[in-house]
């Protein structure tokens, strides 16, 4: 079994009445790209301080690589960090916070990797200005050689690119994308599906505090019901006169030159599997939305079923029964 | 500890603010010697440090007792809870504490490092003021000693040497210092009770303007001796009655119960606090 990097079980985190994660409980295997998704307001953000120690849990737990998380605990020396904005001493310059940060504990700066955490950050000589002199983006970018600097086995990565134009968004998705490449361990929370799509291997999806489901991100992907399908043009009618008797597939509609399928139930490798044992030439199936559409799809049937009574913990149990 | 107290001091010593303070702490002792010489031998009004200014003429000795005098009412009290009550606030405001933080250091260490350094630039602030009183007035006065004249049926008149004056005004520079402890503490606390700096200091500076106000209410009886501020100027004594006052002693224990109860409850405050900057 692969190691845990991150456990989290059964957190709750209350601001006196307000509960900002109920009943939360996931793990990131070494090697995992994990994405936690939300819209904001959704706990993405408590939750990634409670890991990181800055706030401790009303219920539950946290660990990191196997340690409860608690306020400065060893493990952090592990983790690099960005949590909302990357933020700095505005009066010093780049270098200088760097150095200061990292011997705030007692660390000696040639153990650090700066020349690797800097040519990541790319800021060149900017790094030598006052940080009040940098752009948001700049910041952004000066915060990742922060969290590189002492080789980070997980890095924790919280709306990396919020605020940022769409240039600074593609270098810093980019930059994820070389971590990631290099195997790095990441929790990346964003509200941006498309930035989850396109880094990581695995996310989960929270809302009002809530789990709402996780999984692979095709496999989430794979939830939504809408499925277009290309066959060999020959075969297309016997494609159609197929999936329509299937007990699993809800509807048919003829698009282009592929078919839309609305599915009941099952997965498309169902799909697949028929078709191909039928004998027919299958080119293309996939879903017909992205994770945009999956999320906004799950978002709404966890506020359908709130709505109607079910608990989160059924919700999420069918969730996972789809996913799984 | 050595590299958090490192870390601290380059932050708050490379500040333009403190470039200001300490800008300001040179200067104003200068524009105060400077009027003391342009002052003349008019009569006594009682004004506060009055006394001292009217002395200060015979030694540059004696003007860092006069600028002291003044200076540790108001401007001290700001400079000092603008010091403290900035140290953990300054860093909430820029977003930077939860970076600390995400680290392996200690919140209890990390906060007695910021008061520890927030002390060592109050002091700091208060001996600059003194060597630049001193300064100023040796150059304008000259180094004597002093004689201070008696007040008829209540004290007869002494003299000062050079040497004790020197003496006397180190001990009311330590002393003067010594007594920001307890707004140390209280700075510290609210620091870590907020996370906005202007806060932070506006308290802190207004439990000190309270307490001078409420001390000055002589209705109020033994209370006022546990304000942090009553016992501030009981180092005058010194050079104008030629006293060491119990005053200073009880002073001290002030300042040093206050500085026990506050810190203490900064540090438990701040170990289990959500930080949320």
């Amino acid at each position: 079994m692969a190691e845990a990097v991150v456990e989290v079980e059964g957190l709750w985190k209350a601001f006196g009445d307000v509960s900002a994660v109920e009943d939360l409980s996931f793990s990131i295997e070494r090697g995992q790209v994990y994405g936690l998704l939300g819209p904001n307001g959704a706990g993405k953000t408590t939750t990634l301080r409670v890991l990181m120690g800055l706030e401790r849990p009303t219920r539950g737990s946290t660990r990191l690589f196997g340690s409860t998380v608690t306020p400065s605990c060893n493990e952090l020396f592990r983790v690099g960090a960005m949590v909302e904005q990357a933020a700095f001493v505005p009066h010093l310059s780049g270098m200088r916070n760097l150095r200061l940060w990292w011997e705030a504990t007692g660390a000696r700066m040639k153990d650090a990797d700066l020349d690797g955490a800097l040519a990541i950050a790319g800021l060149g000589d900017a790094v030598h200005r006052k940080v009040k002199t940098y752009s948001q983006g700049m910041k952004q970018r000066l915060g990742f050689a922060r969290l590189l600097l002492g080789r980070p086995e997980l890095l924790v990565l919280d709306e990396p690119t919020n605020g940022l134009d769409p240039g600074e968004i593609r270098e810093i998705r980019e930059l994820i994308g070389r971590l990631t490449s290099a195997g790095a361990t990441v929790l990346l929370s964003s509200h941006h599906l498309n930035e989850v799509e396109q880094v990581c291997s695995h996310a989960l999806v929270m809302n009002h505090g809530r789990l709402i489901t996780s999984g692979t991100v095709s496999e989430l992907i794979g939830t939504t019901k809408s499925i277009y399908i290309e066959v060999d043009p020959a075969d297309r009618v016997r494609a159609h006169t197929l999936l329509s008797t299937h007990p699993h597939v809800a509807d048919v509609q003829t698009q282009g030159d592929g078919l839309v399928m609305e599915m009941r139930d099952g997965q498309r490798s169902d799909v697949a599997a028929l078709l191909v044992n039928a004998g027919l030439r299958l080119e293309t199936i996939m879903p017909t939305q992205g994770l945009e559409d999956a999320f906004l799809d799950l978002l709404a049937a966890g506020d359908a079923a709130d709505a109607g009574g079910n608990t989160v913990g059924a919700s999420t149990t069918n969730r996972s029964e789809v996913v799984s | 500890m050595i590299a958090l107290i490192r870390t601290e001091f380059t932050k708050a010593a490379t500040r333009t603010r403190t470039l200001i303070i300490a800008l300001l702490l040179v200067g104003l002792p200068t524009l105060i010697v400077v009027a003391i010489n342009a002052r003349g031998d008019r009569p006594d009004r009682g004004d506060r440090g009055e006394g001292l200014f009217r002395l200060a003429k015979q030694s540059g000795l004696l003007v860092p007792a006069a600028v002291l005098s003044v200076t540790s009412g108001f401007l001290l009290i700001v400079i000092a809870g603008t010091l403290a009550a900035d140290s953990v606030a300054s860093d909430s405001s820029w977003g930077n504490l939860r970076y600390l933080l995400m680290r392996p250091v200690s919140r209890g260490r990390l906060l007695v490092a910021k008061a520890f350094v927030a002390g060592a630039l109050i002091w700091a602030a208060t001996i600059l003021v003194t060597i630049a009183a001193l300064i100023a007035g040796i150059i304008l006065f000259g180094v004597h000693g002093a004689t201070v004249p008696g007040v008829a049926g209540i004290a007869g008149g002494f003299h000062l040497s050079s040497g004790a004056l020197l003496l006397r005004v180190v001990i009311a520079t330590a002393y003067v210092a010594f007594g920001f402890t307890a707004l140390l503490a209280i700075g510290t606390l609210f620091s870590t009770l907020t996370d906005t700096a202007a806060s932070a200091i506006g308290a802190t500076v207004g439990v000190y303007i309270v307490s001078e106000i409420l001390d000055s209410i002589s209705q109020l009886g033994v209370a006022r001796y546990a304000f942090p501020t009553h016992y501030l100027s009981a180092w005058e004594t010194m050079f104008t009655q030629n006293t060491y006052s119990q005053d200073m002693v009880a002073g001290i224990v002030v300042q040093l119960v206050y500085a026990v109860v506050f810190g203490i409850a900064a540090v438990t405050y701040f170990q289990r606090k959500d930080i949320r900057s």
